[in-house]
């Protein structure tokens, strides 16, 4: 491959993993963005999804790399188990912050994200003794074709999920930009009280926003497990501080900022792995989010830092 | 715990006293050298969560890379006293060679380096090198908020676990350390025997124990919880906030890095994945368990958890797979509990949030049990002679000072398209009281964050006792001589009437964290001297406070907690005083009450300028009057001439309707 | 509180009873311990379980076969995980070694399986005179005279190995690469492990000797999900072979990954990837092809085992492995140290048990068993494995769904 194909491979790459971490961490800011508090457990909500879809495929008996679907079934049976994904971890993400968070709303200091901590601990280890450690093999019904561009491959797998991930966050922007229930989110973002006062019933927009977070974390699940081919129980973690990362670069509570920072950390991922080495990645990730917290804490597209202290 | 709260002082240091003997005997008990060794872990368990509490307990902090400092401390020691580093040996190494800190090792030309630095040096040079990572990572990431500040350090927990893998030739990457050396106490050589380990680590907790007693009721303890409590509130009484906050994260990391180069001396190996997150979670789960702020909770959960891991989920374990080998079930016979316990750390943490935030040892013995004769005592003023040492404090400072005079001119204040202030000017003449008053929105309490430093004006000029106060910190706005009460009051919740006025004196008071470990007799006659100023200024408002002094400010009533800052803010001897809506919430009668004791301030030569809504207290108290309204000055002058001024009844009560 | 208390003192009651109560009731034979540490929680449980179940029942053949004479041996088994770590804990496996030293009645330990807790262990027993036979663990470092100081402090080898190590299974794969497969240039990976690190490192020195070209040296984040940039990376570099040291947890999406970017590169790993979530995660097609290495003989599937399997596998309902054999050979040598002692008619300590064990002689189910005076084993035979899809046989079947290659050339 010639110096420019490998730079165009690795764009490519850097835009797949980039989709499935703007996905990520749009849910992420959602909730950051209407409750100022960093959810921890939305990450392994995103392995939980992995696995939810993980059941739902092979309960249509799709095992391994076996069975390869074509058109219809193939389409049916993907959506089926998306929105099976992502209605589970939707209503596990309501049950998260009915139960646990809700009572957490009014005390100040680090307790709700402590609690979120507390939570993200449970569900990684709940699936940790069920899976007993062990890595899944994830159906593959999608049939390997592979497109080549002058040296370049891009996968018929990457071209479904750059087409799902736009679908799901054209979707979401809509919804917060036009929706009744989107711009009650953006008022109770700006000002919880004022909006109350207005009418506005916070705790069910508290809700939605925890419902659609999650479902998206959930679909973003699904999707890696159906790109890697694989789910275990720690894929949340490294995923989550990425996403995190990138929901943070865009300017958190910002939600084109998360889709712009999804897919800048996508790129940096790859492009550093290539050009300075893959063991410093983490590093280099995590340099970022210290940087951009201390000198740009509003990130690329963000307004201006929240002041509550 | 409750009924330990009701024990006599005596009979808790007995408690204590048999304790510790229990603990020195621990070895010679017959428990084997594992327990042993497991006890020697949980020192070193108890040795982080009393770092952690100071970070996160004391100051607020959540720090969520603790383990990044055990790691740092630990790499220290053990690349220092190791065959990792092996230079060639030169004469230049003879000197150090002399005094025991490196060896030679083969002959000839190929000899080299043999790093032995001694374990006892090590430990506190760790501690400081710790501090210094700590510091010079917390200078930059230390005022972002709460929840940033714990991503930061939740990264910087990630990065240096990477770096010590990655920098193999400095730490011998993912192989770990190998042959780091034991400790050597007058040429004993520590063995594999775990007994003077556990020795070592008890002495560790007990040192880090005595410090974190001392310092949590000392000046720099009350400061680092005011920081916790209310921030801006703290930084209005005085408190450099960054530097405090960068003071027990670094202490917090000395502590952790200590405790590295001693669980590293114990092991004689280190790896990179010793320190990774769920260490530092664990040391977080232990402190929540046990109660944040808490020492002894501190203590405790640590005991606990490693309790939990080491002997209770084992033996449970071994329960019922007995159970299983006796019923037949498969199930049952190979269950291992003790891979549940990072589920537990979850369970645990979620379950403390919810149901007892406080954890087992709760710090709050705020619920002080009055009397019935006290609760029902007839309310009496205090004399103002008790406050001589506010006056006679007042005369120093304005003896060789230019005169308390509060000048603003022009003074503009935009928030994004909005001016909440338009050119204002005014002046506060040296003792004189000055009252603004204004419709709501008119920018009064902007005015006041301006002044103390926490709004940053667009234009203007505020000059206090011909200081420039612009660009001033509020803490340095308090130490410029001007306090400010809050109009909604930003008292520190969970802390006590003593406490909260005890930090008003905190840039009068000089000790620090050095001289509160000390326990120096200048650093207690301070302590001393500054309670009792506390007690005679609360004395003021007669038995209203003094009663209630170890009471928690949450539980008083609405009123009391109004004076409680006020009192607060006199504590710190200022010569401006700005009290904004000071008598808000109270009945006339104690709003004439509270008015006559504002004007008793000027008597001691107090400047007040203050933010008032109720006109009667206008009228009693003012020499002079301001009208803001939209942010502009309306009118000044005497309170019954503004009173009739067209313009400000328009103002109040809209147009077209004039009333004389 | 008070309540698990009072649960934990129930439950040490019940044990207590339970034990008493069990079958092998307390007899009137003297009952010795043959320690066994394992990490049997965590990452590599499935594996230490093999490991247990092949020690155990070494231990339970002596007993029955009345060779002990009027003794009785009882495995003490102690987990050297724990939860905070995910996987071996060298912390624990030091509370073990002192565990074991601190017990009279223990002559000896199987294990541990992993080198970072033998590190640990190995100060801890030298110092007690306690021997300890690992089916497992390969790093080299613990049995080099060289770094004798830190983990032989008392002087005489205590760390003895049913399985060559590192120093052997590393090498001897590249001059398999080299002479067998005869590829010109490799690129190496490693899963920044401690055991894989060295690992790879040995590979990568005796690949250079062999003139293979090392294209290249990259390093796995376990936790990663992807490794496409690295991949394309070595895609970029025509290699003619890949090799891995790691284990599965970066084994499984490196398998599946490489499949997809460089399907046509030769690919190999050590020991760390001779493990059933080459199927059961990995699966095929991307772990067809993959070659693989075990620091012992190949025996699982020699007729002369076929009895010893059948019984392995009806006594504890789960096929064995290769280590499960080094794991019953290191039983057997303990008890072949016993009984030595016993012979000769010195009494029964754990430093007259290293001794014997030091000089032994044991026909073990891989072929004759002698250790060289630093405790590693003399036979340095490495294994060569190749994945190979058997779709008659279960997927989770390491044995049906590998083929064995051949012994790794050896110089």
């Amino acid at each position: 491959m010639t110096g420019m194909a490998v730079f165009l491979q690795q764009l490519v790459n850097g835009l797949s993993l980039g989709a499935m971490y703007a996905l990520l961490a749009l849910g992420f800011t959602l909730v950051y963005g209407i409750l100022e508090l960093i959810n921890f457990a939305h990450f392994n909500v995103f392995m939980v999804g992995a696995f939810v879809g993980l059941i739902v495929l092979q309960w249509f008996g799709l095992q391994g790399q076996a069975v390869v679907l074509h058109g219809a079934p193939l389409v049916l049976s993907l959506l089926a188990a998306l929105a099976v994904t992502m209605v589970t971890s939707g209503v596990l993400g309501v049950a998260i912050e009915r139960y646990t968070l809700r009572p957490m709303r009014n005390v100040r200091g680090p307790m709700a994200m402590i609690t979120t901590i507390g939570v993200s601990y449970i569900l990684f280890n709940v699936v940790l003794l069920l899976t007993n450690a062990q890595a899944l093999n994830y159906p593959d019904p999608m049939p390997s074709i592979d497109y080549h561009l002058g040296g370049v491959t891009i996968r018929l797998k990457a071209v479904i999920i750059w087409i799902v991930a736009a679908v799901l966050m054209w979707g979401l922007n809509l919804f917060v930009r036009r929706s009744r229930l989107g711009k009650a989110m953006r008022a109770v973002a700006q000002d919880a009280e004022a909006a109350r006062m207005m009418g506005v019933e916070v705790d069910q927009v508290v809700m939605i926003a925890f419902f659609a977070g999650s479902a998206l974390a959930g679909a973003a699940g699904m999707i890696f497990g159906l790109y890697y081919n694989f789910t275990q129980y720690s894929i949340g973690y490294t995923a989550g501080l990425r996403a995190f990362t990138a929901a943070v670069l865009g300017g958190i509570g910002n939600v084109p900022g998360a889709m712009v920072g999804g897919l800048l950390i996508g790129l940096i991922e790859t492009i550093g792995s290539q050009y300075i080495a893959a063991k410093w990645a983490d590093v280099i990730i995590f340099s970022i989010l210290i940087l951009t917290l201390v000198f740009r804490p509003a990130g690329l597209l963000g307004a201006q830092a929240p002041n509550r202290s | 715990m409750k009924r330990l709260a009701l024990l006599s002082p005596r009979q808790r240091q007995a408690l204590f006293a048999a304790l510790l003997m229990v603990l020195l005997l621990l070895p010679f008990l017959g428990i084997g050298q594992a327990n042993i060794d497991v006890a020697a872990n949980s020192c070193a368990y108890a040795a982080l969560a009393l770092g952690l509490n100071i970070v996160v307990g004391f100051t607020g902090l959540l720090d969520l890379g603790y383990a990044a400092f055990f790691a740092i401390g630990a790499y220290a020691y053990g690349i220092l006293n190791s065959f990792q580093l092996h230079p060639h040996w030169s004469a230049a190494w003879a000197p150090l060679a002399a005094i025991g800190f490196v060896a030679k090792l083969g002959a000839g030309a190929a000899a080299t380096v043999h790093f032995t630095f001694p374990f006892w040096l090590m430990l506190p040079a760790s501690a400081v090198i710790a501090a210094c990572f700590g510091m010079a990572f917390g200078a930059p990431t230390l005022r972002l908020k709460g929840d940033y500040l714990a991503i930061v350090t939740l990264g910087f927990g990630e990065i240096v676990p990477i770096v010590a893998r990655n920098w193999s030739s400095l730490t011998n990457g993912a192989e770990g350390l190998n042959g780091v050396g034991p400790p050597v106490l007058f040429g004993y050589r520590f063995g594999i025997n775990a007994t003077p380990y556990y020795y070592v680590g008890l002495g560790l907790v007990l040192l880090l124990l005595f410090i974190s007693l001392r310092l949590k009721p000392s000046r720099i303890g009350r400061a680092w919880m005011a920081v916790r409590e209310d921030e801006i509130a703290a930084s209005a009484m005085g408190v450099h906030t960054t530097r405090l906050k960068l003071l027990a994260f670094a202490m917090g990391a000395g502590f952790a890095g200590m405790t590295g180069t001693f669980y590293i001396a114990k092991l004689q190996t280190a790896t990179p994945d010793m320190f990774d997150l769920p260490v530092s979670i664990m040391v977080l789960v232990m402190i929540v368990l046990g109660g944040l702020a808490s020492v002894w909770g501190a203590i405790l959960g640590a005991v606990l958890l490693e309790l939990l891991q080491a002997w209770f989920l084992p033996a449970l374990s071994g329960w019922v797979q007995g159970l299983g080998n006796a019923i037949h079930s498969p199930f049952l016979q190979n269950l291992e509990l003790t891979s549940a316990s990072e589920l537990i750390f979850g369970i645990i943490l979620v379950t403390m949030m919810l149901y007892r935030r406080d954890g087992l040892v709760p710090v709050g013995r705020n619920e002080v049990r009055l009397s019935y004769e006290q609760q029902d005592a007839a309310v009496s003023r205090g004399a103002a002679p008790a406050v001589a040492r506010l006056r006679a404090g007042l005369a120093e400072a304005t003896a060789d000072a230019r005169p308390a005079a509060l000048e603003i001119r022009d003074l503009t204040v935009k928030f994004g398209g909005l001016t909440a202030l338009k050119s204002v000017s005014l002046d506060v003449p040296p003792g004189s009281i000055v009252a603004v008053i204004g419709p709501n929105g008119s920018g009064k309490s902007t005015l006041f964050n301006s002044i103390t430093g926490l709004v940053k004006p667009s234009a203007g000029v505020v000059r206090f006792a011909g200081r420039d106060l612009l660009g001033l910190r509020p803490d340095q706005v308090l130490r410029a001589g001007v306090a400010r009460t809050f109009q909604n009051i930003r008292l520190f919740p969970n802390l006590t009437v003593m406490e909260n006025v005890l930090i008003g004196q905190h840039t009068h008071l000089s000790s620090g964290a050095a001289g509160a470990v000390l326990g120096l007799p200048r650093v207690r006659a301070e302590e001393r001297e500054a309670r009792e100023f506390v007690l005679e200024l609360l004395a003021m408002f007669g038995n209203r406070l003094v009663p209630r002094i170890d009471q928690g400010v949450a539980q008083l009533s609405y009123a009391n907690r109004r004076r409680v800052e006020i009192a607060r803010a006199l504590a710190s001897r200022p010569r401006l005083l700005m009290l904004d809506e000071p008598t808000a919430g109270m009945n006339p009668a104690e709003s004439l009450e509270l008015a006559e004791q504002i004007a008793a301030f000027r008597d001691f030569g107090l400047t007040v300028l203050l933010v008032e809504h109720k006109l009667d207290v206008v009228t009693r108290l003012a020499d002079n009057v301001i009208v803001l309204d939209h942010g502009e000055k309306l009118a000044e002058g005497r309170a019954d001439e503004v009173r009739r001024n067209e313009a400000v009844i328009e103002a109040y009560i809209g147009r077209g309707v004039v009333d004389a | 509180m008070a309540l698990s208390r009072r649960k934990a003192l129930r439950g040490a009651a019940g044990t207590f009873i339970l034990a008493s109560a069990s079958p092998i009731a307390l007899a009137a034979d003297k009952v010795y311990h043959i320690g066994i540490t394992l990490p049997l929680t965590g990452a590599d449980a499935e594996a230490a379980h093999l490991i247990l179940h092949g020690a155990q029942l070494a231990i339970k053949l002596a007993n029955q076969s009345g060779e002990l004479g009027d003794i009785r041996l009882e495995p003490m088994i102690l987990n050297n995980a724990t939860a905070t770590a995910g996987q071996y804990d060298p912390a624990q496996a030091a509370t073990n070694a002192r565990k074991l030293a601190g017990t009279r009645t223990v002559l000896a330990n199987v294990g541990p399986e992993m080198s970072g807790s033998g590190k640990a262990m190995a100060p801890i027993l030298s110092m007690a005179n306690l021997a300890t036979i690992t089916p497992s663990s390969t790093a080299p470092d613990i049995t080099n005279p060289a770094y004798a100081g830190e983990f032989d402090p008392g002087g005489k080898p205590i760390y003895f190995r049913t399985v060559t190590t590192d120093a052997y299974q590393g090498p001897n794969m590249a001059n398999f690469y080299a002479e067998v497969l005869k590829v010109k240039s490799v690129y190496i990976l490693d899963d920044s492990g401690a055991y894989g690190v060295g690992l790879a490192n040995a590979f990568e020195a005796q690949a250079k000797k062999k003139g293979i070209k090392v294209l290249g040296r990259d390093r796995l984040d376990p936790k990663a999900a992807d490794y496409s940039a690295v991949l394309t990376k070595i895609a970029a570099t025509k290699t003619a072979s890949l090799y891995y040291g790691g284990t599965m947890q970066a084994g499984v999406k490196l398998v599946k990954q490489s499949y997809q970017i460089i399907p046509h590169v030769i690919k190999g790993g050590g020991d760390g990837i001779l493990s059933p979530e080459m199927m059961t995660a990995a699966g095929f097609p991307a772990a067809e092809g993959w070659y693989g290495t075990n620091a012992s003989p190949h025996v699982v599937d020699d007729p002369k085992l076929a009895n010893w399997v059948k019984l392995y596998t009806k006594t504890y309902g789960v096929a064995p492995d290769d280590y499960a054999i080094t794991a019953y050979d290191a039983a057997l040598v303990a008890i072949a140290g016993i009984k030595a002692v016993q012979k000769a008619g010195k009494p029964l300590t754990a430093a007259n048990v290293r001794d014997a064990i030091a000089t032994v002689h044991v026909n073990g189910l891989q072929g004759p068993i002698s250790f060289d005076k630093y405790g590693d084993m003399t036979s340095h035979i490495v294994a060569v494995f190749q994945f190979h899809q058997d779709k008659s046989a279960p997927l989770g079947d390491l044995n049906k769904q590998m083929r064995y290659v051949g012994v790794a050339p050896q110089h």
